[in-house]
């Protein structure tokens, strides 16, 4: 019985990774079709790693140093598995543990606790092994070809071969099974605390997970050199650097020899599996201890934490309509972790690239160019990173816009006398500037004010408001939808060409637009020139969101998928069956 | 008045609701009853604007509603069968964003939800979270929003459904003060002794067709049957309820 039990809640719970609250009836009992689009996001970031990994230099160079080199591509791809795992552990937060919903149905039966734990802890690993698996399902069978010495016979060829394999994937699935049990201690520590005070701590901590999986992915310094390494300065860095503690214990099963860095390698490699079996041992405990309370406390606590009692003002955002819109869309944000969390995963896009501008060579370089003058504190890097961050937070919210909340609640919207066109574009235009673009812009005048002339940041604050004007009315365009309250399809965001392609093409054209602006702050007449063509840009890109919306005389859309063209008229159920 | 005509509707060659036509007049409180799975909620919803029907015309006051459905929703105060609310506002947040939806004064609307909250013992608890409250509480919540901007039409479905004695009881007279106050009131419940006692005009639905379309006193009469629990088994309830529940008992070897 409890092995049937187990397979039957492990499906389950399998298959509740994806939240089918918020997936349009169209993609009810199709959630496959987003764990697609989720592997083939992740195909399509393992491919580079595996170009990567096969492009190892092992020209005129001994073998040893060919091995010393591939240290490089080794931690590219450990802490990449780990930035993976941890934002894959972020995103299905709500999943490590049984929910609310599970323990309401699965209380009253007869099934010992210890087998919804298992199914639990099981589910979870299987989705977490096979994403990793797939992200590494290049570069995890280039970097062993890549690793074979030159000259074996075909026996040694095999052995180095299954052994660069098995070193490879046990070395990827410790370093994923650390991230992962990193973020269950967390959650299992906080769940301890009182049921209110922890599911605000909950939210809290998972955009800190996130913050701290981005932020230290992007700024760990490139250590994975002997003389990095050996350095008894990088010593004491190298200890709170957990990805690096995985490559000691690449190279610990591997057996390589790195010279003057070989005694770093140990002891990283000691961290490594010490690191390992403490996190791994303390979240299964935490996980035990936590579920077991969990079980209980959820039936007799909500699962959205209280408000304290008063109320919370906010002000009028123009029409009735308008403030309630406005209002429900800041409520909603700022109460609901998900939508939290997809703001939070294009910021930490934006703040990415914002790391790969301020510490590039060719970034630095240009920095240095601009380092002299009177706008010598208005540095090129600087002036690009606050359009790229305005607009993947932009971005960030607009698609948190189109994800719903509590989706069966929205009939309240649908049978208000709320017209759709133009009236409800404006009220998503003011949610859009009140929650994306004012915050944004008010915290850059604070920073800018602070670091530059006032005059440099004046007209900075300028270019940037206008900038974010048209980002948000081309993110408008075709919005014809109150946001939070639209069903989600997935599959209709291609991001695996598109976006990318615009992000390069966009990141580039940002940085020239940066150049331009340095040099327009220091002349009036370009400054001019650069303001025009800006709010030309924005009038266009208004007017043409304005008249979209006004040419549709559709109402407004709660349901994703649209209407079919040809609605089947399900004849053959009454006894006529189709001719072929 | 709201009429309807031949109302149909069909989910994917599947007919829920097969012409329904029946008119419930100002100044009455109509009941619409049926069994599970009959249509009853389908009809609901398409009055309510959540779904279109298939064919058929709905009027109200002798216009057609599909014409301006925005002058048609800011008629109607619809209670849905399940308290689907928004569970991150508060109930006073849910019943504000309510009335701006509506473009109700913000002065009136204010005192309304006031009003409306303390009568129906909702004050104490304004300020927290929807998730928090219980059924009955929303279902609360959902009366004072179905009922804040004064509608001329009123459909309940299930409104009784978690509510307690006193409030039952509340919900009762206040439905048929709000008839005697001119308003249209449709009305979908189970509890067929509420029903009796608070609708004077009952259509009853079976299968999606309408059975029965007629005053509780004159149904009586036509049928010789004392009670509508009687009418209703014997035009609606196609099983010999005792020898089902008899059977029951034997399956599960009580």
């Amino acid at each position: 019985m409890g092995d049937r039990q187990f397979h039957v809640l492990y499906r389950q719970f399998l298959f509740q990774m994806v939240d089918r609250e918020v997936l349009s009836a169209h993609a009810l009992g199709d959630a496959n079709k987003l764990l697609g689009n989720f592997a083939a996001t992740l195909i399509w970031i393992s491919i580079p790693f595996g170009v990567m990994a096969l492009s190892l230099d092992s020209g005129r160079k001994p073998w040893q140093a060919v091995l010393v080199s591939a240290w490089a591509p080794e931690h590219a791809l450990i802490a990449t598995t780990m930035l993976v795992t941890g934002v894959f552990a972020v995103l299905s937060w709500d999943s490590i543990f049984p929910s609310r919903r599970d323990v309401l149905v699965l209380a009253p039966l007869p099934i010992r606790a210890g087998t919804i734990l298992a199914a639990k802890a099981a589910s979870l690993a299987s989705a977490l092994g096979v994403a990793i698996c797939i992200f590494n399902a290049a570069p995890g069978l280039a970097l062993p070809l890549a690793l074979i010495p030159p000259g074996s016979n075909l026996l040694d060829v095999l052995f180095s071969l299954l052994r660069t394999l098995f070193v490879y994937w046990i070395t990827m699935a410790m370093a994923g099974m650390f991230v992962l049990s990193f973020v269950m201690l967390l959650q299992g520590t906080a769940a301890l605390l009182p049921r209110a005070l922890s599911l605000r701590l909950s939210s809290v901590l998972q955009i800190a997970a996130f913050c701290l999986f981005v932020g230290m992915y992007f700024l760990q310094p490139s250590l994975s050199s002997p003389q990095a390494l050996a350095e008894p300065l990088n010593r004491r860095l190298l200890a709170w650097l957990p990805s690096y503690w995985f490559l000691g214990v690449f190279q610990k099963f591997e057996g390589i020899a790195g010279g003057a860095a070989d005694s770093t390698m140990a002891w990283l490699a000691v961290r490594g599996f010490a690191g390992w079996a403490i996190a791994v041992t303390a979240a299964a405990a935490s996980f035990l201890i936590s579920s077991i309370r969990t079980l209980h406390k959820t039936v007799e606590e909500p699962d959205i934490a209280p408000r304290s009692r008063g109320p919370i003002w906010l002000p009028r955002f123009g029409s009735r309509l308008e403030t309630a819109v406005v209002q429900f869309s800041i409520r909603t944000l700022f109460r609901s972790r998900q939508h939290r969390v997809i703001v939070s995963f294009f910021s930490g896009i934006g703040f990415a690239i914002v790391i790969l501008f301020v510490k590039t060579p060719f970034a630095q370089q240009m920095a240095a160019a601009s380092g002299t003058g009177p706008l010598r504190e208005v540095t090129l890097p600087l002036l690009a990173s606050s359009f790229v961050m305005m607009c993947f937070w932009i971005l960030g919210i607009r698609a948190a816009f189109a994800m719903p909340t509590a989706l069966r609640a929205n009939w309240i919207f649908r049978i208000t006398p709320v017209a759709g066109g133009l009236t409800a574009l404006a009220a998503s235009r003011r949610a859009m500037y009140a929650i994306a673009l004012a915050p944004f812009w008010t915290a850059s005048a604070a920073a800018f004010l602070w670091l530059w002339p006032w005059r440099a940041a004046v007209g900075h604050l300028a270019a940037l408001g206008i900038a974010g004007i048209a980002a948000v009315e081309l993110c408008l365009y075709g919005f014809r939808k109150i946001p939070f309250t639209c069903s989600w399809l997935p599959g209709k965001t291609n991001v695996h060409m598109t976006v990318i392609l615009c992000l390069m093409l966009g990141l580039n054209a940002t940085y020239w637009a940066a150049y331009y602006e340095r040099r327009a702050l220091g002349d009036g007449g370009s400054y001019a020139v650069m303001l025009t063509v800006l709010l030309t840009i924005a009038l266009v890109a208004w007017w043409r969101t304005r008249d979209r919306a006004k040419s549709e005389d559709a109402p407004l859309d709660f349901e994703e998928a649209p209407a079919p063209a040809i609605l089947s008229l399900g004849l053959h159920r009454d006894g006529v069956f189709p001719i072929d | 008045m709201l009429e309807l005509r031949r109302v149909s509707k069909a989910f994917s060659g599947i007919v829920a609701v097969d012409q329904v036509s029946f008119t419930a007049r100002s100044g009455e409180v109509t009941g619409y009853l049926g069994p599970n799975g009959s249509g009853k909620s389908t009809t609901m919803h398409i009055i309510a604007g959540l779904i279109e029907a298939t064919s058929g015309e709905i009027l109200f006051n002798g216009l057609p509603v599909r014409g301006n459905p925005i002058a048609w929703k800011r008629q109607l105060g619809y209670v849905p069968e399940e308290p689907h609310l928004y569970p991150h506002l508060s109930g006073l947040e849910y019943l504000t964003m309510v009335g701006q939806l509506r473009n109700l004064p913000s002065k009136t609307t204010s005192d309304q939800i006031d009003g409306l909250l303390r009568l129906f013992a909702l004050h104490e608890d304004r300020h927290l979270a929807i998730s928090s409250y219980s059924k009955g509480m929303r279902q609360k919540v959902l009366l004072s929003a179905a009922l804040m901007h004064n509608p001329d039409l009123i459909l309940l479905d299930e409104p009784f459904s978690g509510l307690d004695v006193a409030t039952g009881l509340v919900l009762r007279s206040l439905l048929q003060e709000l008839a005697r106050r001119g308003k249209v009131i449709l009305f979908s419940s189970h509890e067929l002794e509420t029903v009796e006692r608070v609708c004077s005009h009952v259509v009853i639905l079976h299968r999606g067709k309408v059975v029965a379309d007629d005053s509780i006193e004159h149904l009586r009469t036509l049928m010789a049957l004392p009670t509508l629990e009687e009418i209703f088994s014997q035009l609606a309830v196609e099983q010999d309820t005792a020898a089902v529940s008899q059977r029951i008992a034997d399956l599960v070897g009580a």
